[in-house]
C-alpha cells in the first residue's frame, strides 16, 4: 500500500468551501478535468453508498462509491470501483478543516491503495499532483478574492 | 464545560515548528504570556507524564503535565494539575499538519475545561486569544527572529540569566 497525502489553504470559510466539495456528484463544476458524472440509478449524491460514475476530459471512466460524508467534520470518504489508473483497494479521504486566523480553510485530501508493480512513483506523482493539487489549485483560483456572493452563500 | 479552538497557518515547515512544540519546556522562549518554566524533578521535556511548572507574566502559577506525545502525528496533550487561575478539567491539544502546497504548517489548538459559573466568555477569550493567538503571534516572532530554524532543546533551552 503507498499512502499519498496534499494539503492546501484556501482562502474562503470552510462553510464557502465545502458548499462546492460536499456534492458527490459536482466534480465536472468544480475540477478542471472532469468532462461530466452521474450518480447511478438515480440516487441522491448525499446517500452514504451511492456511486458516481465520472469521464474524464482525456476520456477515461471512473467509478467511485461514496462511504463517508460528514457535514459535521467536513469529511469525505470514498473508494474506486472501476478506473484506467490498475490501483485496487483505493480510498481517499477529502478533508477541510477552518483556519481561524484568517477565516481560510485548510484542505486535506489523502488516498492509500495498492499500485500495480512498478508504477508507484508515476501513479503517486499523477494522484496527488495531477488529481488533488490540481483540484485545490482550481479552488484557491475560484476563491480568490473570496466574496460571500461569488462563493454561493446565502445568508439564512 | 467549554471548548476553545483555534487555528492557524505557520510559514514555516512542519518540522521547524514542530520542534518548538515538541519540548514542553520551551514557550518560555516563545510565548510571550509565559514568564519563567521549569521541569519538575529535572525530568526531560519529551517524557510524557514530566510536569512543567511555570509563571504567566500576570503573575499566574500553573502546573501542567504532558499526556500524548507523538513525533508522527505531530500532536501534544497535557493538562493542568494546578492552577492559579479558576479553570477545571482543563485538557488542551496542540496538533500540526504540513500543508503541501506551498511547505507551511497548520497549527489547530484545542481544549475543553469547566469554569464558574457565568464565566465563561471571559475564559474563552482569555485561552482563545491570550493564550492560543498570542502563541500563534509569539511562535510567528520567534521563526522570524530565528531565521526559520528548529528549536534546538539543549542549547535554547538554556535560560538566559534573569
Amino acid at each position: 500500500m503507498i499512502r499519498v497525502y496534499v494539503s492546501s489553504v484556501i482562502e474562503a470559510p470552510a462553510d464557502a468551501v465545502w458548499a462546492v466539495i460536499r456534492d458527490f456528484n459536482g466534480l465536472p463544476q468544480w475540477t478542471p478535468f472532469v468532462a461530466d458524472s452521474r450518480i447511478e440509478g438515480n440516487r441522491p449524491s448525499d446517500q452514504i453508498g451511492c456511486i458516481r460514475h465520472f469521464r474524464l476530459k482525456d476520456g477515461g471512466q471512473i467509478r467511485e462509491q461514496l462511504l463517508t460524508l460528514s457535514d459535521y467534520d467536513y469529511q469525505c470518504s470514498y473508494a474506486i470501483l472501476d478506473s484506467p489508473m490498475g490501483v485496487s483497494q483505493y480510498v481517499a479521504t477529502l478533508k477541510l478543516t477552518p483556519v481561524t486566523d484568517g477565516d481560510l480553510t485548510f484542505a486535506e485530501w489523502w488516498a492509500e491503495f495498492e499500485p500495480p508493480p512498478g508504477r508507484e512513483q508515476a501513479l503517486a506523482s499523477q494522484i496527488g499532483q495531477g488529481v488533488f493539487q490540481a483540484a485545490f489549485d482550481a479552488l484557491k483560483r475560484r476563491f480568490g478574492g473570496f466574496s460571500p456572493a461569488a462563493a454561493g452563500v446565502t445568508a439564512r | 464545560m467549554i471548548r476553545v479552538t483555534r487555528s492557524a497557518i505557520i510559514d514555516a515547515p512542519v518540522d521547524v515548528v514542530w520542534s518548538l512544540i515538541r519540548d514542553f519546556n520551551s514557550h518560555w522562549a516563545w510565548h510571550p504570556a509565559v514568564g519563567e518554566s521549569r521541569i519538575e524533578n529535572g525530568e526531560p521535556a519529551d517524557r510524557v507524564g514530566c510536569v512543567r511548572n511555570f509563571f504567566l507574566k500576570d503573575g499566574n502559577h500553573i502546573r501542567e503535565q504532558l499526556l500524548t506525545l507523538s513525533d508522527r502525528d505531530h500532536l501534544s496533550t497535557y493538562c493542568i494539575l494546578e492552577a492559579t487561575v479558576p479553570m477545571q478539567r482543563y485538557v488542551a491539544t496542540v496538533r500540526l499538519a504540513p500543508v503541501t502546497d506551498g511547505d507551511r504548517t497548520f497549527w489547530h489548538w484545542q481544549s475543553t475545561f469547566a469554569t464558574p459559573p457565568g464565566a465563561e466568555k471571559t475564559f474563552e477569550e482569555m485561552v482563545g486569544v491570550g493564550v492560543y493567538e498570542g502563541g500563534f503571534a509569539g511562535a510567528r516572532a520567534w521563526l522570524a527572529r530565528e531565521g526559520r530554524r528548529q528549536w534546538d532543546p539543549r542549547r535554547d533551552g538554556l535560560k538566559p540569566a534573569a
